[in-house]
């Protein structure tokens, strides 16, 4: 049966920046898990199994924990690869909370990285879709509309668009709230030392003045490319008393996916990559499992996976923390802020830091040191924090994987 | 361990080195046929598991699309980028924790088109060493780890041709495998061109397309699904070194680890007098015997007996690879999937040709990584 599962360590390489031309893969990896085990006491002894994940083409390295066996302290343990686009770091993290939860591990190590520096995230991202499009076009299918536009239109930002434009024209939110986001970001990621891109002075107007990508998308309002490594420790009930002070509780876990075709016609509708309902749905089982019965009440911090600053909104509202077309209000209120009544990326959010395969894992473990007390650098939020929302999305903008903390084991 | 899990059903594709399908058609085809034989739909899957390789695959996030044919739009879908025994072991513990009734495995290798099947293995070699040497690639580390395995016990390498031709047999009657090569004997695998000495083209693994989907279902769910349910009853999984140089090939530590673990939990102590057959992904001749043999299941050192004797043929003593194992076929990432099947078909009593006389265990083997660096093992009974 289902046994409690807490989080009782996280380790980051000590900085996240664009090039680490210092440390191969597994060095830079080892950088992450050495921290893991320092800030817990634990000894690799302690490990039962150990969850991997990253996205492998954008390296260009196959299957890289077989070269990082020894660096992640792996040898003579079960290791589990797990991948699945952006959501890759909280995928791992729910293999993690599976092996604890089922009785088949007490204490497991999710360890994931990305060293975007050693290839190209968008010739990475291209390889969603280039060989759909390819098919299409052998078929003398038109590739102008739908998702071939994503592929046309350069990598991420392309179809991104779309998606940033319909969310604008359904929530009521203009661009400039986007600036304002972003601007947020940086600031909140300028006091959180694992954050890359930081600006403690940005401002919406400073979001406005850089370049425009792909309309509505600035240069401002999207996520670098980090090379970074992150590690989570979880374990049972009875482990997490033997062996930590301070546990971060996993109240439940949930994900889902829909039709990869967004933004194709279908029955003569356009599918919306706005509409998000694998988002709905995996929340909505989320606060099944965790019993959270008001959303909009009961978090006291939220991370939201945001490759892009428009996404911080629109997945606020998709994820029911507040009501369509509220979150730019509640932007423009400073509820969002650190000191606000619903913090949100307090770490600056992947707008700020994204090494792929960490960045969905960053946000549970950011969500886990906020109930901890534990968030170093002035992004540690003033106020007690019972129950945390963690979220990230995935594949072709059509995965969403949901976590959901708190103080307390969830069942007695 | 807590409750049972049952392999409920699976489908296998027929195997071949040029398959006319699409990704998508092939698991829409594989996944489809599974719910008419088990009566089902969709809507009775909790939990879906994929198992392929972005690189094997060409594509970044190769799960993406692969969402609508296996039926897991709208529902919880996850990917394991390795052998899919793993993706097993990942469903068996969603079906453990109680949340999860049911969890789809889908897997699928369409590796017979590439270029070069090895390719896959270059690119997890060492990107900053290895790699640029060029010396190592997957045949080259194969053909170390045959030499080090004959040379370890002075076997001769006519061994190897013994081990192919007795795979190769059996895979001439399976309906699923890819290379076909009916009374096909060691005199004339021996006769095949070297790929690298000591291995030649039959000791090796056919670039293979296929694939292959099982449902795992709870204690309770199992017996509404099906009359002949095969029980997961342990599961073992571990990992060697990376650098060739550190390992000694001849042995695989992980292998007898994860064994360890399986048995352990199935409660198996003399593995090769409790168990009844043996399905291991062996993707170069000599890796059966090795695997055998940290498998617990072959006396070291006596690997020409075994063979001479027949006694891991289909009507042996201990029947090893009675499908033909991954000589036949070895479409990457399914193959360990594969081997499980071919089990269960054996422990269901509905393998035909390659029906082994006794079927109650059965043990299966995946693996992942140069010279098999990780191992997965599962014991399966009825």
């Amino acid at each position: 049966m289902m046994r409690n599962v807490g989080i009782i360590g996280v380790g980051y390489t000590p900085i996240f920046v664009s090039k680490r031309k210092d440390v191969s893969i597994p060095e830079m990896i080892s950088e992450a898990v050495d921290a893991g085990f320092r800030n817990t006491g634990l000894t690799p002894e302690d490990i039962d199994a150990v969850i991997f994940g990253n996205m492998q083409t954008f390296e260009g390295v196959n299957l890289p924990h077989l070269w990082a066996v020894e660096h992640i302290r792996a040898l003579g343990k079960p290791v589990m690869r797990i991948a699945t686009g952006g959501t890759t770091g909280m995928s791992a993290f729910h293999a993690g909370y599976y092996h604890v939860a089922s009785g088949m591990a007490d204490v497991v190590m999710v360890v994931t990285y990305e060293k975007h520096s050693e290839g190209d995230a968008q010739v990475g991202l291209m390889g969603i879709i280039t060989p759909e499009v390819m098919t299409m076009l052998q078929a003398g299918i038109d590739v102008t509309g739908g998702s071939g536009m994503g592929a046309i239109g350069g990598g991420s930002a392309g179809g991104i668009s779309f998606q940033a434009m319909s969310y604008l024209n359904h929530s009521g939110a203009s661009i400039e709230h986007i600036d304002a986001m972003a601007a947020m970001e940086r600031r909140n990621a300028a006091k959180n030392p694992y954050a890359h891109l930081k600006d403690p002075e940005c401002t919406a107007e400073k979001i406005a003045e850089t370049a425009m990508v792909s309309y509505p998308i600035r240069f401002g309002h999207i996520c670098p490319t980090t090379d970074g490594s992150t590690v989570c420790i979880l374990a049972s009930e009875e482990k997490a008393a033997e062996l930590a002070d301070k546990v971060a509780w996993v109240w439940s876990v949930a994900n889902c996916c829909s039709d990869a075709t967004t933004g194709n016609l279908v029955d003569g509708m356009i599918t919306d990559p706005a509409e998000q309902r694998p988002c709905m749905i995996a929340a909505r089982q989320a606060y099944e499992r965790a019993g959270i019965e008001d959303p909009k009440t009961e978090f006291d911090v939220i991370e939201i996976y945001n490759g892009f600053a428009h996404q911080t909104l629109m997945f606020l509202e998709k994820l029911g923390v507040c009501e369509v077309g509220e979150a730019h209000k509640l932007l423009e209120a400073g509820e969002l802020e650190i000191e606000g009544r619903l913090p949100t990326n307090a770490s600056g959010g992947v707008v700020s830091t994204n090494s792929i395969g960490t960045s969905a894992l960053n946000r549970v473990t950011e969500a886990a040191l906020q109930i901890m007390g534990k968030a170093e650098g002035g992004h540690q939020v003033p106020k007690d924090v019972h129950k945390a929302l963690a979220h990230s999305w995935g594949g072709l903008m059509q995965y969403v994987a949901v976590t959901v903390l708190g103080d307390t084991p969830p069942r007695k | 361990m807590d409750g049972k899990v049952a392999i409920a059903g699976y489908n296998i594709s027929p195997c071949s080195s040029n398959m006319v399908t699409s990704r998508e058609r092939l698991l829409f085809d594989l996944t489809t046929g599974l719910f008419e034989e088990l009566g089902i739909d969709r809507d009775a899957v909790d939990t879906f598991i994929i198992a392929t390789n972005d690189f094997l695959d060409g594509r970044t996030i190769s799960n993406v699309f692969l969402d609508p044919p296996i039926g897991a739009y709208m529902k919880d879908e996850t990917k394991v980028e390795m052998d899919a025994v793993n993706a097993i072991a990942y469903g068996w513990m969603r079906i453990l924790t109680g949340q999860y009734d049911t969890a789809l495995i889908v897997s699928l290798g369409l590796c017979g088109h590439q270029i070069s099947p090895y390719l896959h293995i270059d690119y997890t070699l060492d990107a900053t060493y290895d790699r640029q040497l060029k010396l190592l690639n997957e045949l080259s580390a194969a053909a170390l780890q045959a030499g080090s395995y004959l040379g370890k016990y002075g076997y001769p390498a006519e061994l190897l041709d013994e081990i192919a031709a007795k795979d190769l047999g059996n895979a001439a009657l399976d309906p699923y495998q890819a290379r076909r090569l009916d009374g096909i004997s060691a005199e004339e695998v021996g006769k095949s061109r070297y790929l690298y000495e000591p291995l030649r083209e039959l000791h090796c693994y056919p670039p293979t397309d296929g694939g292959c989907v099982m449902l795992l279902a709870s204690e309770d769910r199992a017996g509404e699904l099906t009359d002949k349910p095969v029980w997961i009853l342990g599961m073992g999984r571990s990992i060697d070194k990376y650098y060739i140089g550190d390992r000694d090939l001849a042995v695989s530590p992980s292998t007898t680890q994860a064994a360890k673990v399986a048995y352990d939990m199935a409660g198996i102590k003399d593995p090769a007098g409790e168990v009844d057959l043996a399905e291991i992904s062996s993707i170069f001749a000599h890796q059966e015997p090795l695997l055998a043999e940290a498998l617990g299941l072959f006396e070291e050192g006596k690997a020409v007996d075994i063979y001479s004797s027949g006694d891991s043929a289909i009507d042996g003593r201990l029947p090893v690879n009675p499908s033909g194992g991954a000589l036949g076929a070895h479409p990457i990432c399914s193959t360990g999937l594969i081997r499980m099947a071919e089990a269960a078909r054996q422990l269901r009593g509905e393998a035909e040709g390659n029906q082994v006389k006794k079927a109650g265990v059965a043990v299966a083997h995946g693996q992942d990584g140069m010279c098999a660096q990780q191992n997965a093992v599962v014991v399966l009974g009825i």
